[in-house]
């Protein structure tokens, strides 16, 4: 969680410029104060940053249909050989501009590509970055500018009952890969929830509808950690995670999800769980 | 912090400290966009600052529409983007859908007041979206019953804020003056009927669809249906409800016997079942297209370069919704 910029929130939310449709797009935008020093100094404090080394390759959509989904990938090339320890994405301008950490365990592989897929809600024409952190601390970031503009309306639901209905469904996949000697797989979470920001005001109470999103999402291999991934309302609703992680002798997934609410939530690729 | 005078919303009304800044950290993109900014706002001036609304058409006895243009709000439309129609009983008026702004608003009352002196007791939106409701101010002044479906008031309540920004943004200050969320004092939550004397309306709340709140209104005098956005015919269809929904909803609507349908965007009429035909078929391609890809475990991005695209050079705006429609398509199906 980051506090500090909290506050920012609510009169962010405000504003709203034309999407990607607005030919006068407000150049307001642009004139923002610079927060990633704040961001980076909270984060990794004095520690050096490699930027575009090629360690870590940030893929956003060049142009953003619906900053509500916008999709965001973040891939390791396989002639990085080290262990990851850690992966934190950033979108500068949003509410809350720290959208995933992710630290890694043992069973995240090494030995081919490793990727990271979310979405992400995007609030204001904003730097999104990813750091990676390897095994031996060196830090390797990718930036890319996203221009999109959903305000408020990127964090809307379509339909909020439908949202609510089944809240912490989790659906767990594994995709195996072409080749069976490839030491990595992938797999994907999906979790049914609301990621509710806090922002959004409940006309029928005058009160703003309380923050409930997920903050936690732990997912095993075979009882050995892929990931723990600390996570914000920066992830669009229903959050879902595309990631890569070790072959193994027993490849089933085990997935373990909490929201703001300490509510838990779980899911399984394993056949008896019904998924 | 310094970007707190940028961020109120309500900034564009007075003075906005924002506008004359120079800004440092300015990129390509913005330069060109600021560019075009200032370059385009005093040519504007001298343009007409939108098409006239009073332009309707009688397409029945009693029931008269306004044609919007094919096109996203901009300065030149003020936001005339949407068909708004009226219908007049022996004793009041009801208004459906009320364009893009409190002038187009002021615009379309005076066509309905060049018929017809009778009371208008009802405005009826067909939906949220703010080129069917931003007109509704021009209509205070007649204390009429603003009239939506249960879900309306959540949805503009959550979206007031967004909405009114994104569209003054649009179409400019001057021509979005006066315009404000002006939320229903009716709901419907079940098949309902409002007299305008001689002539009934039948309002029908429907199940998610184009939005969570579209609702259908019928003239039973004249058998015309009054679809909102559930219909559109050369504007590309925009999701931002459930595309399952929508096209069971489209199962329903062919089904039904009308004289005429009257589309939220396209012309003032079309006959069932063929003007439901083209959206059907765009909605079933993406569907579709979308579905097998979820299957053969096709990520969102590889869906947003494909799905659908067979219907390009079938819709006007194509490029502007059809990747976000595929994005919120995927989104909903994967759960299927």
């Amino acid at each position: 969680m980051t506090h500090a910029l909290k506050k920012l929130s609510r009169t962010v939310c405000g504003v709203v410029l034309a999407a990607s449709i607005g030919v006068l797009a407000d150049t307001s935008a642009f004139a923002e104060e610079d927060l990633w020093p704040t961001l980076r100094a909270e984060a990794f404090g004095d520690r050096p940053i490699a930027e575009e080394n090629g360690y870590v390759v940030l893929e956003t959509p060049k142009k953003v249909e619906d900053a509500a989904i916008v999709p965001l990938t973040v891939r390791i090339p396989p002639h990085v050989k080290d262990k990851l320890k850690s992966l934190s994405i950033f979108i500068d301008n949003n509410p809350d501009p720290k959208v995933a950490t992710l630290n890694f365990g043992p069973a995240a592989g090494v030995g081919g590509e490793r990727s990271f897929a979310t979405r992400v809600r995007v609030d204001n024409f904003s730097h999104a970055r990813a750091v990676l952190e390897l095994e031996d601390g060196s830090l390797h970031m990718a930036t890319k500018f996203l221009s999109a503009a959903g305000g408020c309306a990127a964090m809307q639901a379509k339909d909020p009952d439908a949202d609510m209905a089944g809240i912490g469904k989790t659906v767990v996949r594994t995709f195996s890969p072409a080749l069976s000697s490839n030491p990595i797989w992938s797999g994907q979470v999906m979790i049914k929830h609301p990621n509710h920001n806090g922002m959004q005001l409940d006309i029928n109470t005058a009160t703003f509808i309380p923050e409930r999103y997920v903050r936690e999402v732990t997912v095993e291999r075979d009882g050995e950690l892929v990931f723990k991934l600390d996570s914000t309302f920066s992830i669009s609703t229903n959050p879902n995670f595309r990631f890569t992680f070790a072959k193994g002798d027993n490849n089933e997934l085990d997935v373990s999800v909490v929201d703001t609410d300490g509510v838990a939530f779980d899911g399984t690729t394993k056949r008896e769980s019904g998924s | 912090m310094s970007k707190q005078p940028c961020d109120m919303p309500s900034a564009g009304r007075t003075m906005h400290p924002c506008d004359g800044r120079v800004v440092s950290t300015l990129t390509r993109r913005g330069v060109v966009l600021a560019a075009l900014a200032s370059a385009s706002l005093p040519l504007l001036r001298h343009l007409p600052a939108y098409a006239a609304i009073d332009d309707v058409t009688e397409v029945a006895p009693g029931v008269f529409v306004h044609q919007g243009l094919y096109e996203v709000q901009s300065a030149a439309n003020g936001g005339d983007i949407a068909n708004a129609s009226f219908v007049v009983g022996s004793e009041a008026v009801a208004v459906i859908d009320t364009s893009g702004s409190a002038k187009l608003g002021v615009q379309l009352r005076d066509a309905i007041r060049a018929v017809t002196d009778k009371p208008i007791r009802y405005v009826i939106n067909t939906h949220m979206h703010p080129d069917h409701v931003f007109g509704n101010a021009a209509f205070k002044q007649d204390n009429p019953e603003f009239v939506g479906h249960y879900k309306l008031a959540r949805a503009l309540g959550t979206r007031k804020e967004g909405y009114l920004a994104a569209n003054e943004q649009m179409v400019g200050s001057d021509a979005f003056a006066g315009s404000e969320v002006i939320l229903p004092t009716v709901s419907i939550k079940e098949p309902t009927k409002l007299d305008l004397g001689d002539r009934e309306l039948l309002l029908e709340p429907q199940p998610t669809a184009h939005t969570d709140n579209d609702l259908i209104v019928t003239d039973l005098k004249t058998e015309t249906l009054f679809l909102g956005d559930l219909l559109f015919s050369v504007h590309v269809p925009t999701i931002d409800g459930s595309i399952a929904g929508w096209l069971s909803v489209l199962d329903d609507l062919e089904q039904r016997n009308v004289a005429r349908v009257v589309p939220g965007h396209g012309p003032k009429t079309m006959e069932l079942p063929e003007a439901l035909a083209p959206q059907k078929r765009y909605l079933s391609a993406i569907a579709d297209d979308v579905r097998r890809q979820i299957a053969e475990g096709k990520t969102l991005e590889e869906a947003t370069k494909s799905a659908g695209f067979s219907e390009k050079d079938a819709w006007e705006l194509f490029d502007q919704y059809h990747v976000r429609n595929v994005t919120a398509a995927y989104a909903e199906l994967e759960w299927e």
